[in-house]
């Protein structure tokens, strides 16, 4: 038997990650029954519910944008940094049995569970979207390029805020059910089911300290064509929040605050 | 060798935080197998976690040129909701091994754990038994310096147990084992070193006998 050959730090960390990655995935797609059904199912009742409740009293949000179009564009960086947030929220508990090995480091678990993620929404949407063409809606982003670095920035903020939330879960363990809850109110606050210009200026300017406010506006005015943001839409907000809260993350992080704290 | 240069380990509880280890300083000389004893809670399974990486400790350092194992035991780094086969996958890509080099591990596990067609279903369902072959098989799949064992070689059947011992065995000719066990028998035989875990100290005997008694002296057994 020959013995494993010596390998750098980067390739280690490489070679680690392409296998969590795999792991995540396979377990989401394969293996489990209904499999991938079952991711499809939440985004897409999502979009139906709505639909279904308000689409027929107003066929179109605004000239030219139709509601379902609106609803998914809206969604999606949602979902996304929902997806992530919480991935990386209870990655700190997920992980243990992954940690025995060890060139497994947690940061590999999260990064690989984030990038994961990435690639399951990306799919996700890609189904939604070609269904609704089936339907003859005009989903095609006129900003696809730039509709891609919003969804970046989404998940690099829920990245950056996970590890936050990690740390502070880790420390108070009951505060995960908080987190866990708080993207309920959180789905309101975001203007997801109507354009937060319905809104009075002041709602307008109290919500927009939510960061995934900014995510969603900027998600729309990418993906449709015509699309009016609020004016208190911004994008060095959301940018500079995500950074913040990404370095921060990584600091408490290496101060080992998201490190198991029981025996 | 391996060295523990002052290490220190706590756990942080809710009535405060519990010292496991204060400075402890001690080597492991080459080529011995060593035995780990102590009560419970002295801290033997943190040791082993300190050893193998899981758990890094809070000062000091552990140094050590050889290639330590992770830790065997009854359920270790077995991912539950993923099949046998899925186990060893995982296993392989994080080692760094590919295609014909992880296929060539994955029948080597097969073949050792005898599991049938339950290495092809998640280990949530397996018995404790099939969960030890499974586990031990891993381990034996890859070539280390050091085994870490926890407690792995008292389950299994007698077949099994026969078996693992007559590979563990040949195994020792070029790799050594750091084993915690409550089974004496074991360790008197298995074991040519005893290092005794007693209030968060470590007490190193070269003789297993004089180790043992001690052990038993301390955990006021007669």
């Amino acid at each position: 038997m020959q013995r494993t050959t010596k390998r750098s730090h980067l390739r280690i960390q490489r070679d680690v990650i392409y296998a969590l990655l795999l792991r995540e995935l396979s377990s989401r797609f394969g293996k489990s029954r209904g499999g991938f059904l079952w991711v499809l199912v939440e985004p897409i009742a999502h979009v139906l519910v709505p639909v279904a409740l308000f689409g027929f009293i107003r066929q179109r949000v605004m000239p030219g944008v139709e509601y379902p179009v609106f609803i998914v564009y809206g969604f999606m960086p949602f979902l996304l940094f929902k997806a992530i947030c919480l991935q990386i929220v209870d990655g700190t508990n997920t992980a243990q049995g992954l940690l025995s090995y060890r060139q497994v480091l947690l940061m590999d678990v999260f990064v690989a569970k984030a990038l994961a993620h990435c690639v399951i929404q990306a799919v996700v949407f890609l189904v939604v979207l070609t269904g609704l063409a089936m339907f003859g809606y005009d989903v095609l982003p006129p900003h696809p390029l730039e509709l891609g670095s919003v969804l970046l920035l989404a998940a690099v903020l829920a990245f950056g805020l996970g590890l936050l939330f990690a740390a502070i879960a880790s420390l108070i363990p009951d505060a995960r059910a908080v987190i866990h809850v708080m993207f309920m109110p959180l789905y309101f606050a975001s203007g997801i089911l109507f354009p937060v210009t319905r809104f009075s200026d002041e709602w307008v300017r109290l919500l927009a300290f939510n960061p995934v406010l900014h995510l969603v506006e900027l998600s729309r005015v990418m993906g449709l064509d015509g699309y009016q943001p609020t004016k208190y839409l911004s994008i060095s907000y959301p940018v500079a929040l995500a950074l913040t809260t990404t370095v921060i993350g990584l600091m408490l992080y290496r101060q080992r605050y998201l490190a198991r704290v029981t025996s | 060798m391996i060295r523990l240069d002052n290490v220190t380990k706590s756990y942080l509880t809710l009535t405060g935080r519990k010292f496991v280890f204060r400075d402890l300083s001690f080597d492991i000389p080459e080529g011995v197998n060593v035995g780990l004893i102590g009560r419970n809670g002295a801290g033997k399974t943190t040791l082993m976690r300190l050893l193998s990486a899981v758990d890094l400790p809070d000062s000091g350092k552990i140094v050590t040129k050889g290639r330590l194992s992770w830790p065997v035991g009854l359920s270790g780094g077995m991912q539950k909701n993923l099949t046998g086969r899925d186990n060893v996958k995982f296993v392989c890509r994080v080692q760094g091994l590919r295609r014909s080099r992880m296929q060539e591990k994955i029948r080597y596990v097969q073949e050792f754990a005898e599991i049938g067609e339950w290495f092809d279903l998640p280990v949530a369902t397996y018995s404790s038994g099939m969960r030890a072959r499974l586990a031990f098989g891993t381990s034996m799949a890859f070539d280390f310096d050091h085994y870490l064992i926890d407690e792995v070689m008292a389950v299994g059947d007698a077949s099994f147990r026969a078996k693992s011992r007559k590979v563990f065995n040949e195994r020792l000719q070029r790799s050594k084992v750091i084993l915690v066990s409550h089974n004496m028998n074991l360790i008197r035989e298995m074991c040519n070193m005893v290092i005794h875990l007693d209030h968060g100290q470590a007490m190193l005997y070269d003789n297993v006998a004089k180790g043992i008694t001690a052990y038993r002296k301390a955990g006021g057994v007669p």
